[in-house]
């Protein structure tokens, strides 16, 4: 009965489309890298959550005039997915269409939204339908949701499809909204160069015996794409953890390994005690997915448009074993600081040579997923062009008294073991946030796990995580 | 020269001697007068001015006689200036521009069409082939309301249409103009489609805080011609009100009439309606002469209704679903030409140089008497006016008065540039061509301005306009066409590729 009630609180009101301040050149064409095209299956969803209003009357208000004029720095952003006449490949027909914004109310503050929500709720702030099957010429890739709780209160919404952008590059369209509303010049304007015909950023082709290692695990994930899984329901849950206590952790773990990030930290954390309520007999919960942003590894743009992911796999055969977290730690720092230039080459060469074969065999497949997936957002730390708190997330302010009180992440079409994002939190310095994504029963037992609630004795706090509590 | 002798017509020849025919017959007067003139002059000469005298003196005027021819004359000239109408003087204009979230690119607006008449392939195919051949660019604008999906056309949404525009028009006119909202002795308000009460103009009344004594009206049902009805209606009541300033605001509001069925012939004002204003303030006080920019020399309104085809070429109507829309008849063209000639033959006369007139005039004897078969000579507009200002209803109407009065491509720049920017905006687009003119420093003192307008009906009305001073495009200037006059003309293609 409370999860009726629940359901009913996001009304979506109306539907409409915004569109740029200047028109595109006519045949202007965004076209898609093998990787981009590799990720299509999924879909990429960011929450702003503010606690005053933004705007008074939307369709009118500055606030969309310059998300107009923010549309004229992207025009893939747009345009239309159509397929390729020469060889059926998806590109993007930039022809001024426009992005859908949608508006709805939700019928609670803020405050109690962020208290109460789970995850399935606040996937309803960001409504999104993947791309249909048949002509695709009228789907809107990017989607607007703009919420208006009671008593004030505004969460902007940004959908997208995966082959588009990746979370970074969604923060980055934010970011570049807020500026042109502050009316201060944008300082990652999105820069749609072609990755494989910049030799320069190429370097050597450095030949590594891990690089092999990357295409095969990619090799490996797109056959078991073709097995399909058992689709269990999945619920998420976000933990908070402030700058001390990541501080005080971070001050253990250094007289072991002296180089450890918070993001080792916490991986390793979520890792064993994820690992421990699985299923005995299963295999995959020794294998952890590490997904990284390779823009500064591979010296691009910092506005680079596209996708920037790189996955790994790191195997540790008894991590469920591990009392103590910190050698898994130290393997997951050795893992992220091994992927060099070569891993990332080697990846989007086979990603392109995928893409050249076409047909069933370049199709997209989950890339994440089956396994347990776990996705490092520390490049957004100490992000280059801001000064101040250099968090990425923390520049999307569209009016100085009004800052963001929360960000929410969410990828879409999540299926296998799960997800963890280790995301930056608000609050600066070392203070992380973890959204972990998994099975409704296994989420259950997580959330009573002591191990994260007693870690370093201070109780987490846990958001959109609904009535759950550590 | 008639026209049944097109080869001749080409040579250089014969070019002077029509030249020469025009400027014998123009001056005819002052040509006839000079030799009389000179004639008097030398003869006075020879005479001297002892003779003079001589000749005054035997005259023997006396004092009573005196007065009394002067007396004449002194009456003669106020009962000439008494009945001397009133000049009517366009202090300044100015025009609404919408704001750039209004904008409907083509692909949007197919997209819509397809989103919303899914189950009517055959009518969004319909639409995309009107909107591929329109002139329209990829600049027009939609209002708020429109551009949801589905649209929401709510009374509340076309209220705040129309104050966006016409509020917006009017800030812009007073800061030109230096005009106070006291000061207005006449509003007129013209749009057709939408007419709420209280009306568009208590509307006005209302927010400007005007006068209650002042003298309002507002036009609706009466088409896109409906601006110069109402240019006429505040000329003809500054003749009345003397030292009087009147503001014409003309518009129309999209918002309730977005038809929303599936009926092909009222699917076609979608494509072509766009939002768009203006505001004018005339002026019938001696003080503007300065400062006005034209001067109201005639203004010519036709009526077909009389015609049962003229009056039901434009018709607001129910489909078969009950959804209300303006259905256009294809007959539309031929009705417009009609109207046309008959406006030329009430203009004609009175704007025509003496030489156009008097040709006209042997080629309508020689068809009554010598051989019906001549072609009806067609005067040449070209020499009465400077700028032509077509209502951009489409580009068919463009090009029909173009073929018809044999104007040049740069004649109707204005009009075809203004359809491509802004779209057909009714009533108020004569304004943004007069705007574009302008904003190309092509206006000059003197130049006269010929505005034409056709409207549902079926009617035809003309303006024509004597620029007062040459208009010097300002630096400043924030127009309607102030960001991208310097990108026009374009060139807009036959077919756009969708």
């Amino acid at each position: 009965m409370m999860k009726q009630n629940k359901s009913n609180r996001v009304a979506v009101r109306s539907k409409l489309t915004a569109v740029s301040s200047r028109p595109v050149n006519p045949g202007t064409i965004h076209s898609f890298t093998g990787l981009d095209h590799a990720m299509a299956l999924h879909s990429v969803h960011v929450i702003f959550y503010y606690k005053e209003k933004l705007f008074s009357y939307f369709d009118l208000d500055p606030f969309r005039v310059c998300l107009s004029e923010t549309l004229s720095l992207y025009p893939p952003v747009t345009g239309r997915i159509v397929r390729r006449e020469v060889d059926g490949e998806w590109e993007v027909k930039c022809n001024d269409a426009g992005v859908r914004v949608v508006k709805a109310t939700v019928a609670t503050t803020l405050d109690e939204w962020l208290a109460t929500a789970d995850g399935a709720e606040e996937r309803l702030l960001t409504a999104w339908y993947d791309m249909p099957h048949g002509d695709s010429s009228s789907w809107s890739p990017y989607r607007i949701q703009i919420n208006e709780f009671e008593g004030g209160g505004v969460a902007i919404g940004l959908s997208c499809s995966h082959m588009q952008a990746d979370p970074t590059c969604v923060t980055l369209l934010i970011k570049s909204w807020a500026e042109t509303h502050r009316r201060e010049p944008v300082v990652h304007p999105p820069s749609f160069d072609d990755l494989s015909n910049s030799p320069l950023t190429r370097g050597l082709n450095i030949h590594n015996t891990n690089t092999k290692s990357s295409r095969a695990y990619y090799e490996a994930k797109s056959m078991a794409a073709q097995t399909s899984l058992i689709l269990k329901k999945m619920g998420t849950a976000t933990f908070k953890f402030s700058n001390e206590v990541i501080k005080q952790s971070l001050l253990e773990i250094h007289q072991t390994c002296s180089v450890a990030t918070p993001f080792d930290l916490l991986a390793a954390l979520f890792w064993t005690r994820i690992a421990r309520l699985k299923h005995p007999k299963s295999k995959s919960k020794h294998s952890l997915s590490i997904c990284v942003d390779f823009r500064k590894k591979l010296l691009l743009s910092y506005g680079y448009y596209g996708n920037a992911l790189h996955f790994s796999l790191l195997s540790l055969p008894d991590v469920e074993e591990k009392e103590d977290f910190r050698d898994v730690a130290e393997a997951v720092h050795y893992h992220v600081s091994s992927q060099g230039e070569g891993e990332f080459w080697s990846a989007l060469d086979w990603f392109e040579s995928r893409k050249e074969e076409g047909g069933q065999f370049g199709a997209p497949f989950r890339m994440y997923g089956p396994e347990l997936t776990c996705m490092s957002m520390e490049h957004m730390v100490d992000f280059p062009g801001i000064t101040g708190n250099k968090l990425l997330m923390n520049t999307a302010v569209f009016d100085k008294e009004n800052r963001p009180v929360h960000v929410s992440y969410h990828v879409g079409n999540v299926e296998g073991e799960g997800l963890i994002m280790v995301m930056p939190a608000l609050e600066g310095g070392l203070a992380r946030m973890v959204t972990v994504t998994l099975p409704e029963e296994e989420l259950e037992q997580l959330c009573q796990d002591e191990a994260i609630s007693s870690f370093s004795s201070l109780n987490p706090i846990m958001v959109l995580s609904g009535t759950r509590r550590a | 020269m008639p026209p049944i002798l097109p080869d001749f017509s080409n040579s250089v020849k014969l070019k002077y001697v029509k030249l020469g025919y025009q400027y014998l017959v123009n001056h005819f007067l002052t040509l006839a007068l000079v030799p009389i003139m000179a004639g008097i002059f030398l003869e006075v000469l020879r005479i001297g001015p002892e003779e003079l005298l001589n000749l005054w003196t035997s005259l023997h005027l006396d004092l009573v006689q005196i007065l009394c021819s002067s007396f004449l004359i002194i009456f003669i000239a106020t009962v000439y200036f008494m009945s001397k109408p009133r000049t009517i003087y366009l202090v300044d204009y100015a025009c609404y521009k919408p704001p750039v979230t209004c904008r409907v690119p083509f692909s949007t607006f197919m997209e819509h069409s397809r989103l919303i008449l899914s189950n009517n392939p055959k009518s969004v195919e319909f639409q995309m082939r009107i909107l591929e051949r329109s002139g329209l660019g990829e600049e027009t604008c939609l209002p708020p309301a429109i551009h949801y999906i589905p649209p929401q056309p709510t009374m509340e949404a076309a209220r705040g249409e129309a104050e966006l525009v016409i509020f917006s028009a009017m800030d812009s006119l007073f800061e030109k103009t230096g005009l106070k909202p006291k000061d207005i002795d006449i509003l007129i308000v013209n749009c057709s489609l939408f007419s709420p009460t209280p009306s568009l103009s208590a509307m006005v009344i209302n927010k400007y805080k005007l006068r209650s004594n002042i003298r309002s009206f507002n036009l609706s049902g009466m088409g896109c011609s409906a601006g110069l009805i109402s240019i006429d209606l505040a000329r003809d009541l500054l003749q009345v009100h003397p030292n009087s300033n009147a503001v014409v605001v003309s518009t129309e509001i999209i918002t309730p009439n977005y038809y929303q069925g599936k009926e092909r012939a009222m699917l076609l004002p979608n494509c072509l309606f766009r939002m768009g204003g203006a505001a004018i303030l005339l002026s019938n006080r001696r003080s503007e002469r300065r400062r006005a920019k034209y001067r109201l020399v005639h203004v010519v309104r036709t009526h077909k209704g009389a015609d049962d085809k003229a009056f039901r070429c434009v018709f607001e109507e129910e489909d078969r679903e009950g959804k209300v829309g303006i259905s256009l008849q294809k007959d539309l063209m031929a009705i417009a030409g009609e109207a046309l000639k008959s406006n030329i033959t009430t203009i004609g006369p009175l704007v025509l140089p003496a030489s156009e007139q008097l040709l006209f005039l042997l080629t309508l004897i020689g068809r009554k008497i010598v051989n019906p078969k001549w072609k009806p000579y067609i005067p040449d507009f070209k020499q009465a006016f400077e700028h032509f200002c077509i209502h951009a209803g489409g580009r068919a109407v463009i090009d029909e008065l173009q073929k018809n009065l044999q104007l040049s491509a740069e004649h109707c720049e204005a009009s075809r540039m203004t359809l491509h920017r802004f779209g057909n905006t009714s009533s108020s687009s004569l304004w943004y061509e007069l705007g574009y003119i302008e904003a190309k420093g092509r206006m000059r003192k003197g130049d006269r301005v010929w505005q034409i307008a056709f409207g549902s009906g079926f009617k035809c009305n003309s303006a024509v306009w004597k620029c007062n001073r040459t208009i010097k495009t300002a630096a400043n200037d924030d127009g309607p066409w102030a960001d991208c006059i310097e990108r026009y003309p374009v060139h807009i293609p036959e077919v756009v590729k969708l």
